[in-house]
């Protein structure tokens, strides 16, 4: 483990010119409810007053890690890192942020780390799809079979995003494998600073899935395919394979011409939600927009997209209250403003707070649009 | 009695009215019931939730049972309907997990009869006990 004094040099902090561009473009700055804080106040803290000030600040938990703040940092100050950092050290003393959903999730994770686990998650896999035992191609759904028992009362679409995915993979001529025993990520882990469980998670992953001689992994949630790619071989060692978000894969040339053969009618207006990993964390911006637009959509654009999109509102399953509410809120109005009929996400945890915030009865009609993974909106044109 | 390692161990939730009554009673009348219950009074068996339950289950915990008000009785009304959404989620859960679901029990019993609470609870951890052996 790092000393914070480490962490504060490996991350940057100490070049932060302390110019406030960060707290314009925090989230969670811009709603706070009660006191003042922000990444800039936060990173003033860390480099003068130490660990102490650091540990005690809320915006430490309440950090939706999103990235907009480092995109925008003139000095390239790491604060999403910079906070994951914090919070290993704040976990490693004994601390931890609100767990949302009463633990059930982070619970799952640690369960999980069971190397003689023998799940039970492949009921989604319908008889119309084709799965091989072998395969170039392994399909990883995450944990969305889990999230159908946790949110099915928010009608989110978890499993459907799997049948899509590999409906779509299907009919690219592709039968992917997919694990009977693969294992969380571990990205919430990682992001609430529990890295003995992310590494355990990890580990598990590594070895089911580097078994497999499988040259190509797709996942349908931005946040396993971060993990997957990035987290994993700073960490714990690489896969020995690609990992694709669906996004990329299908946005291929040869895939888009085998998807849209022909020109789709011209449909209604749609917004587009940028998660956050895949977006600034991925770079991946343009491949979801080119689908959209051969699906037939007219893609409007809210104020706040691509680079400068806005986070759902919540992250790593931590943390949420009258703040995040606020933040989905106001996502919410600023995509029916854009005057589009629907909503497209390709993370199906943007889609779970949406869907959540939603139920808010003071906010009624405000916020209501219709909200759909963009998978499952390939998979209903094929 | 003979000490009951950690991993036999069953956690019994029990509300603080009927089904905490019933326990009490079975005290007071010196019914036996099994030594690996732990009970843990909580005010409403509405107050469960399955990140409690998985809770228990990731400490090692062999079993988890939930005792609650009878139907219609509740003293706040709905809590142990919600208790029993809060039941079939959990079962779910660790079906997904692999656990053998039945690991997980539920049971109603009214206030002050310790002789029901003792015949139901006997068959719940046996229930339990039976179903170790996959998990």
């Amino acid at each position: 483990m790092n000393t914070f004094a480490e962490i504060v040099q490996s991350n940057q902090a100490w070049l932060c010119l302390d110019c406030g561009k960060c707290s314009s473009v925090c989230p969670i700055t811009l709603h706070l409810v009660d006191g003042y804080t922000s990444p800039r106040l936060l990173v003033e803290g860390a480099v003068n007053s130490g660990e102490d000030r650091v540990l005690e600040d809320p915006l430490l938990w309440s950090c939706l890690t999103c990235q907009r703040c480092t995109e925008i940092c003139p000095s390239g100050v790491q604060f999403s890192e910079f906070i994951h950092d914090a919070r290993q050290l704040a976990w490693e003393k004994g601390q931890s942020g609100d767990c949302t959903h009463s633990g059930t999730i982070q619970s799952w994770m640690r369960m999980m780390t069971d190397p003689a686990l023998e799940q039970n998650r492949l009921d989604w896999i319908d008889d119309d799809l084709r799965i091989a035992p072998e395969s170039e191609v392994i399909y990883f759904p995450g944990c969305l079979p889990y999230y159908d028992t946790v949110f099915g009362d928010l009608d989110v679409e978890g499993t459907e995003i799997a049948r899509a995915a590999v409906k779509i993979l299907n009919h690219l001529g592709i039968e992917p494998m997919v694990l009977e025993n693969e294992r969380c990520c571990g990205h919430d882990s990682y992001w609430q600073g529990d890295m003995d469980t992310f590494r355990k998670l990890a580990e598990l992953n590594l070895e089911a899935i580097s078994q497999t001689g499988a040259k190509r992994l797709v996942t349908t949630c931005p946040e396993c395919a971060y993990t997957l790619k990035s987290t994993y071989p700073e960490q714990v060692g690489s896969l020995g394979l690609e990992v694709l978000h669906i996004t990329e894969l299908l946005a291929e040339d040869d895939n888009l011409q085998k998807l849209f053969p022909t020109n789709s009618p011209e449909l209604y207006p749609v917004t587009y939600q940028d998660p956050c990993r895949l977006g600034r964390f991925m770079g991946i911006y343009q491949q979801p927009r080119d689908l959209i637009q051969n699906l037939g959509y007219q893609l409007v654009e809210m104020d706040h997209y691509a680079h400068t999109s806005t986070c759902c509102g919540t992250s790593c399953w931590t943390t949420c209250g009258q703040l995040n509410k606020k933040v989905q809120s106001e996502r919410l109005m600023e995509a029916r403003s854009t005057g589009a009929e629907k909503l497209i996400t390709s993370c199906v945890k943007c889609q779970i707070h949406y869907k959540c915030a939603q139920r808010d009865p003071i906010s009624g009609s405000e916020i209501q649009i219709d909200i759909q993974d963009l998978t499952t909106l390939i998979a209903e044109k094929i | 009695m003979n000490k009951v390692a950690a991993k036999q161990k069953i956690i019994l939730f029990t509300c603080n009215w009927h089904a905490f009554s019933s326990l009490e009673a079975a005290g007071k009348n010196n019914l036996v019931y099994s030594p690996a219950l732990v009970p843990i009074r909580i005010s409403c068996l509405g107050r469960i939730t399955s990140g409690i339950i998985l809770k228990a289950f990731e400490g090692g915990a062999a079993g988890v049972c939930l005792i609650g008000c009878p139907e219609g009785e509740c003293r706040y009304q709905n809590g142990n309907q919600e208790a029993r959404e809060v039941f079939e989620e959990s079962r779910t859960l660790l079906r997904l997990l692999g656990y053998n679901e039945n690991l997980l029990q539920y049971h109603l019993v009214s206030a002050g009869d310790g002789e029901s609470f003792q015949e139901n609870i006997d068959q719940l951890v046996k229930n339990i006990q039976d179903n170790r052996k996959t998990r």
